[in-house]
């Protein structure tokens, strides 16, 4: 009989899935992620295929398949180190990529340089989950225990779908022998597609569909407009990592309503030229985004004196003093003077100005705002609904609550992104740990019963919660 | 009195016990589908249609869940201002100024934008009070109406824009070659507008100032001109009189100063104590019912053309008690004349601290009024000139006589300086016949208007939100009004034409702001009168800041001129005509300058609560038992939203008008409201109400008449199905008579009738028989100690019954940290509704619009009840405001579905609008009605065009377009279509005063959070609070004997205090 041999070959197709799936759980890739996360995204993209501050980092381990594998995890621990010995994949990416310097990660373990290169080749051969950022990775003072299941349970669902499928085919071969055991075959077997289309696997189909496609709309609803993760490119490539991480400048020296209105406020462009107007060439783009700065507000960089009735001049008036400027620039920099000749240095300087000149026009200009004086129009990350009252004041000044705390490591992005969900449940989760600092401030000796409590031993800590923290009317109304 | 009835009514049906009225009373919502359809045919929907809509909505939700998020743009200064924090208030001291009106206010802006105003409380006038016009202005700087820049006429009513300096070339020139120049005014309380003026008048010696006003009170100047030698209006001092008698003087909603008047008279009104209790006592003589009316103690009803009769009246009785001569007086119907005599005993009996005040705009009556107040020795005492007011400057002759002269061919120009003669004067029509003959015509009107569609030109003046400006509303009153935002249009100050026109050397052209540099000029006088400032910068500075100025006054005089010869005054003869009709100017809409304004319009008139327009007021007469006879038998469904129109004849001119019942009118006489029915005015003003300037006269002084003879009035001609008047929408406590004849409650006859077992125990009513259901408790000053102990024992009886409740105890919550809560002192209550338009301006309620009010689907967080008690014919008033109660134990969250509303730990009834599905069961439940379901998305807040359509026909809605949108509290949601809202207690205004305390360290004192009703009344009749807090005054206040929730017994544990209402009878009339 044909059909002897058919259980034991699922039985063996059973063995194996059980098998691939213990090798797949076997790498531990969420530590390499997390890793990441932490350390190289905020200059190399997460989806390893593109270009940011760094180079895409997918295949990183074939490239460097010429040297030792030390060679890659010095590289990681320390880039200057190894160019400075004169080893040539090193000299050839610091040619590509300089003036940008890697970050130092002087503490990473070898292991955990392994999981993030078995994290890096994952995401890039598209095994490992989607190339998206953990939205539940840990939150300052928040917990969040939660690994990615999907794959699992995807095998499990196909290994019980085949062992339904094996079971009523056995089902159907036994019945099918009794019969003819007895001696009254039927006219027929039924196949398999017998089996597909009758109205009970149809039935369950429809209901597994219906179950399935309610839940993820449903999920899909919720998560609407929720865009962690957000990362646009911004009309001036600001970075927060030069100016609030290597330059150390306070959060709320710019954004200056943190600490006393809800909005944290972007600064005004005249904030910029605080700095500005003294630090005239950016140490990384070099003229092509500060000057966009000097085109909003009107200063002239090369007379140091901010133009008079800048905004009814026209554009290419405004082009030619600033157009100026970075030929001066471009002439004055050593690095040019060394790659370019001098007769050739002009030219150059003038390709530069118009290409950095067409950069800045497209950044101050849009649909709405025709001319390039005026405010720069910033893209917005974090969005909250017009009916989310929110109050950076009373987080900041009154709860004092870190700007990384929802912010993430600001001081570290070279592009800012939106580094929290800014769901609900994730202002909910966060006013139902927090403690209030209720001995520091003199508003809350109402609490009186609160008070008391603690004092009793009663109580251990107040939260935001036990204040009235997650009433509606606390944040909508 | 025969008529006596101790519980408190609502309207006719309320005493008739109209079944088919207490049917409806029961209903929260009035879903009369067939009504609607006739109402608006665009509602009619069939089952297909909703499965189309199903199916569409459906659609767009998927294709709206497709999009990506939009990209949104963060947009900082390029240089950032530094008065402006983003997110951050400013305020700005000014003046809210319009004619003779004037308020020091506080402009609150946002991001240089204003949205809010307040009071000032550095001012001594106002004290911080503000009146529903100053509320509702800051609407008017983004009225669409607005005119965008200079005009020049085209033709016929067609205007072409031109600019500045062609209009001043033009206006100048034309100037130079007249011969014959007018300036025609209302009252300007601008020193520095009045200097231009004098500049002009120097420069065109011809050049003459003519100042009138609407609504008049030029016999009041002229009568102090005859007997003080003054040409002003003194300074009324309500706060020290004890007894006041106001003869048709609308002192507390129209007349002169009200603001200030009302915050003086419930000074003196608001009770301080039980014991040994005092008050003032004040008699009101008028025929309808005003505003002040229904404030006072007693009403003493007489025809309008029985004024005269009745100031001689109460002159001769005064005269009969102090010894003065006598003069003669005109028959007076009997019962006011046998008031007259017992108020004239309170007046002698309180010589020097009792106040005569008249509305009266005859010369020689006026004169009488101030004899009357002569021989009660009043000046110097409640009366005086130091402070004399400049409110009210305007001389009727003057208008008359250039109307004369301008029909005669005699003036080659016409200055109009923002007024609308063309439609307020008695003989508006002559005026543009006359302004036909005028060389060149100049209006300064900031919106188009019947005057200056007449003109050649219209140079439009800034709002004042926008200008620099001064007011002098009493003599060594000053403020200035600044601007909060740059001109949004192409307009400037009105002073600024003038000056420029007149091209005055004192204007500096080259200055940034010639201007204010004007202004600072003007005030060297103000500086001069004052030592507490060395230099004028500092002097200066100080008064923008507090944005108020008060010297001390140089004027002298106030010495009753013994020459005048009382006896030989003759005052109005009464008409004889079957049927007389008085006008009256209402709280809102002035004399019509008001007409664009949505806030105003859709605010109810205290009295007849109706909305968008004028409606003629008839009065009802009642057997005392159960049936009544409305004047010739009108409205009788007024309750069911549908009135009678009536064709009434004055004056030769017929026009069809709506009628309202009316208590307190005197029988045979009806009474119509001032100001409405304009026809050349912006969208919001059309179509409302008529137009009754031309039915005014004048008298031999020239002086405008406010009452007139009816030749005629029709019965019903038509029905007018949408009756605005919310007078029976929301109603609560309303009493009816149940199966069997006894008292039951209305909303509640259901439970009483239908439950069996109620009926087997022989059980009435509802929770332990309470039929006598605590609304409203009103009671007299010489009775008061009883009543208090009643009161304390009635409320002692409730919370025993409510301590066999259910609900669990929650006092440990609400005892920790805040309970929040409000006190309103009945007494202190006028009824101006300046809260109500506070509540819509600070918690963006819409505006939806005569046809929505008509469906009962008014939006406004807050009304003002207005329950009458007492005589069924001369009844007694009191005013509730009613809000959100706030109920620790909410009837509204036991029942909503979703958890939309519920409660927070510092007693606030939350309403979370984004979790509301709209099922309004909450709004069922509520025993005070004063939940609000957003019928129609009124601010197009939806995200589907599909919803916005057109409410009352209206391309945009009121308030959907971006210039109204300006003007949106951005702290507070915008509620779209489908959910219900309510007042939250200002929540934002709570949460924002925490964080002051929070970021400054200290525990929250009560002046942090104030809300916006309290902030606006004018009275201080609102208190709210921490109840927690010992030292707040709202603890202190709820504690008073007199204090009571509305509708105790039934366990709601409301947060609202109210003060019984208390009036000051005099036994004598009672």
């Amino acid at each position: 009989m044909k059909n002897r041999y058919i259980i034991p070959k699922f039985f063996l197709l059973f063995i194996a899935l059980i098998l691939s799936v213990g090798t797949l759980s076997a790498q531990d890739l969420d530590d390499g992620k997390n890793l990441f996360k932490v350390n190289c995204a905020s200059c190399h993209a997460k989806d390893m295929k593109s270009k940011l501050t760094g180079p895409a980092l997918g295949g990183v381990a074939e490239r460097w398949a010429d040297y030792p594998e030390a060679d890659l995890y010095a590289w990681i621990r320390n880039s200057q180190a190894l160019i400075s010995t004169g080893h040539p994949k090193a000299n050839e990416l610091w040619n590509e990529w300089k003036p940008t310097v890697m970050t130092n990660f002087q503490n990473l373990t070898d292991d955990q340089i392994a999981n993030i290169l078995g994290y890096i080749d994952g995401v890039a051969a598209g095994t490992y989950g989607a190339p998206k950022v953990d939205p539940n990775a840990p939150v300052a003072g928040v917990q969040a225990e939660e690994t990615d299941n999907t794959l699992l349970f995807t095998v499990l669902a196909i290994i019980l779908a085949l062992l339904a499928l094996v079971l009523t085919r056995i089902v159907s071969n036994l019945n099918y022998l009794a019969q003819a055991k007895e001696g009254n075959a039927p006219a027929a077997r039924q196949t398999l597609v017998d089996t597909l289309t009758s109205k009970g696997v149809i039935g369950f189909v429809i209901f597994a569909a219906i179950v399935l496609g309610g839940y993820t709309t449903v999920n899909n609803a919720i998560g609407l407009n929720r865009m962690q993760g957000y990362q646009p490119e911004q009309p001036i490539k600001f970075s927060h990592a030069t100016h609030a991480g290597l330059q150390k400048i306070d959060c709320q020296y710019c954004h200056d309503g943190a600490r006393r209105s809800k909005h944290s406020v972007i600064p005004a462009a005249n904030t910029c030229m605080n700095c500005h107007k003294a630090v005239k060439v950016g140490s990384t783009y070099g003229t092509a985004e500060l000057t966009k700065i000097f085109a909003s507000t009107g200063f002239d960089p090369n007379t140091d004196k901010y133009i008079p009735n800048y905004e009814e001049m026209e554009e290419e008036d405004i082009a030619k003093i600033y157009k100026k400027w970075i030929v001066n620039s471009f002439v004055q920099d050593d690095n040019n003077k060394t790659k370019y000749s001098a007769l050739k240095i002009s030219d150059a300087a003038v390709k530069a100005a118009d290409k950095q000149w067409d950069g800045i026009v497209s950044s101050l200009t849009n649909d709405q705002k025709k001319q390039v004086q005026g405010p720069i129009e910033w893209i917005r990350i974090h969005n909250l609904p017009d009916h989310v009252y929110f109050n950076h004041a009373q987080h900041v000044t009154v709860g004092k609550v870190e700007c990384q705390n929802c912010h993430g490591k600001v001081e570290e992005m070279e592009v800012v992104g939106q580094y929290s969900p800014l769901s609900m449940g994730w202002c909910i989760n966060c006013h139902r740990q927090t403690e209030v600092k209720f001995a520091d401030n003199d508003y809350y000796d109402s609490y009186e019963k609160y008070h008391e409590e603690l004092k009793d031993g009663v109580r251990e800590k107040v939260t935001v919660e036990d204040i009235g923290g997650l009433e509606c009317q606390k944040c909508h109304y | 009195m025969k008529n006596q009835k101790q519980n408190v009514w609502v309207g006719t049906e309320t005493l008739k016990n109209d079944p088919a009225f207490l049917e409806l009373a029961e209903k929260e919502f009035v879903d009369d589908v067939k009504d609607m359809q006739a109402a608006d045919n665009s509602l009619e929907a069939n089952r297909r249609d909703f499965l189309k809509i199903l199916g569409f909505s459906l659609g767009a939700a998927t294709v709206a869940a497709a999009c990506d998020t939009p990209v949104r743009r963060a947009i900082p200064y390029v240089t950032k201002p530094d008065a402006i924090v983003p997110g951050v208030a400013t305020y700005y001291a000014s003046t809210y100024v319009e004619g003779g009106d004037a308020c020091a206010v506080l402009v609150k802006t946002r991001e240089g934008r204003p949205i809010k105003i307040e009071g000032n409380s550095q001012s001594s006038l106002t004290g911080g009070g503000t009146s529903a016009r100053a509320q509702a202005s800051v609407l008017g700087l983004y009225d669409v109406a607005r005119l965008k820049g200079p005009k020049v006429a085209a033709g016929e009513k067609a205007f072409d824009a031109i600019s500045w300096a062609d209009l001043d070339k033009a206006v100048s020139g034309k100037l130079a070659s007249s011969r014959n120049i007018r300036i025609v005014t209302n009252t300007i309380l601008s020193p520095s507008t009045k200097r231009a003026i004098a500049e002009l008048q120097a420069k065109f010696p011809s050049a003459k100032l003519v100042t009138y006003d609407a609504v008049s009170s030029s016999a009041i100047l002229q009568a102090n001109e005859a007997t003080f030698g003054l040409k002003t209006i003194p300074n009324y001092q309500f706060a020290a009189a004890d007894v006041i008698v106001s003869l048709n003087a609308d002192f507390l909603g129209t007349w002169i100063s009200p603001t200030e008047y009302a915050r003086d008279y419930a000074s003196n009104r608001k009770l301080k104590s039980i014991k040994n209790a005092t008050m003032n006592r004040h008699y009101q003589v008028e025929g309808h019912m005003s505003m002040t009316g229904s404030n006072a103690d007693h009403r003493i009803i007489i025809k309008p053309s029985e004024l005269g009769a009745s100031i001689a009246t109460l002159y001769n009785e005064v005269a009969a008690l102090t010894g003065g001569a006598r003069v003669s007086a005109p028959a007076l119907n009997d019962k006011a004349k046998a008031a007259l005599k017992i108020a004239a005993k309170d007046l002698a009996a309180h010589k020097g601290h009792s106040l005569v005040v008249s509305g009266s705009n005859n010369k020689g009556e006026q004169i009488l009024v101030n004899a009357i107040n002569n021989l009660l020795g009043n000046y110097g005492k409640t009366i005086d000139f130091a402070n004399a007011s400049n409110q009210r400057q305007g001389i009727d002759a003057d208008v008359q006589a250039l109307v004369k002269d301008m029909n005669a061919g005699s003036i080659d120009a016409l200055i109009v300086l923002g007024a609308n003669p063309a439609f307020d004067l008695p003989n508006a029509a002559e005026f543009a016949a006359g302004a036909a003959k005028v060389g060149l015509k100049v209006s300064t009107a900031g919106l188009l208007n019947e005057t200056s569609v007449l003109c050649d030109y219209i140079a439009p003046e800034s709002h004042y939100l926008e200008s620099w400006g001064d007011v002098e509303a009493k003599i060594g009153h000053y403020s200035l009004v600044q601007p909060t935002i740059h001109p949004l249009f192409d307009t400037r100050e009105a002073g600024l034409s003038v000056l420029t026109w007149t091209g005055s050397t004192n204007l500096d052209k080259n200055s940034d702001s010639p201007y204010y540099d004007y202004i600072k000029q003007t005030w060297n006088a103000a500086f001069a009168q004052q030592t507490a400032f060395g230099s004028f910068q500092t002097f200066w500075d100080n008064a923008l800041h507090n944005g108020v100025f008060e010297a001390p006054s140089p004027m002298e005089g106030g010495t009753f001129s013994e020459a005048v010869n009382v006896s030989g005054i003759k005052v109005s003869q009464p008409l004889n005509t079957e049927l007389e009709i008085s006008f009256f100017e209402t709280i809102n809409m002035g004399a019509g300058q008001f007409a664009t304004n949505p806030w105003l319009m859709e605010m109810p008139d205290p009295v007849t609560r109706t909305v968008w327009g004028n409606y003629l007021a008839v009065p009802v007469k009642w057997d005392g038992v159960r049936s009544f006879n409305a004047f010739n038998g009108l409205n009788e469904e007024e309750y069911r939203g549908k009135a009678d129109k009536v064709n009434i004849e004055v004056n030769g001119i017929s026009q069809t008008a709506t009628a309202v019942r009316q208590f307190g009118q005197k029988d045979g006489t009806v009474a119509t409201a001032l100001g409405f029915g304009r026809n050349t005015v912006g969208e919001t003003g059309k179509n409302t109400g008529n137009n009754v300037f031309p039915w005014l006269s004048t008298d031999a002084d020239g002086n405008t008449q406010y009452y007139a003879a009816v030749s005629s009035i029709s019965e019903s001609v038509e029905v007018d199905e949408l009756f605005a008047c919310v007078q029976y929408h929301h109603t609560m406590g309303v009493k009816g008579i149940g199966v069997d004849g006894d008292e039951i409650n209305v909303d509640e006859a259901a439970t009483v009738d239908n439950n069996i077992l109620a009926r087997a125990l022989g059980v009435t009513g509802f929770q332990g028989s309470l039929t006598e259901r605590s609304v409203i408790r009103q009671g007299n000053l010489n009775e008061l100690e009883q009543f208090a102990t009643d009161l304390v024992h009635e409320r002692e009886h409730h919370q025993k019954l409510n301590s066999y409740g259910l609900y669990p105890d929650r006092s440990d919550v609400y005892g920790n940290g805040h309970h929040w809560g409000m006190y309103v002192d009945l007494n202190g209550c006028i009824g101006c509704g300046a809260c109500q338009v506070a509540c819509i301006a600070e918690n963006n309620v819409p505006v939806v619009g005569k046809v929505e009010v008509a469906r009962h689907h008014e939006m406004t967080w807050m009304r003002i009840d207005r329950y009458y008690y007492g005589d069924y014919e001369n009844p007694n008033v009191v005013y509730q405001p009613m809000m959100c109660q706030h109920c620790d134990n909410a009837p509204c969250e036991n029942v909503c579905p979703v958890a939309a509303t519920n409660h927070s730990a510092e007693g606030l009834n939350q309403m979370a609008y984004n979790r509301c599905i709209g099922t309004r069961y909450c709004a069922n439940n509520c025993p005070y009605k004063v939940r609000r379901f957003n019928w129609l998305d009124y601010t197009t807040a939806d995200l589907f065009p599909s919803n916005e359509y057109a409410i009352n026909g209206e391309e945009t809605p009121y308030g959907a377009d971006n210039l109204t949108r300006m003007v949106l509290n951005p702290d507070v949601t915008v509620r779209s279509r489908g959910v219900i809202e309510k007042c939250s207690f200002c929540v934002q205004r709570i949460q924002e005063g925490k964080l002051t305390a929070k970021r400054e360290n200290r525990k929250l004192r009560d002046s942090d959070v104030r809300s916006a009703c309290q902030t606006a009344c004018p009275t201080g009749a609102i208190t709210f609070g921490d109840m927690n807090n010992p030292e707040a005054p709202i603890a202190q206040k709820m504690k008073s004997a007199l204090a009571y929730k509305v509708l105790e017994e039934i366990n709601v544990l409301s947060s609202v205090h109210y003060s019984a209402k208390i009036t000051n009878k005099n036994s004598e009339l009672a």
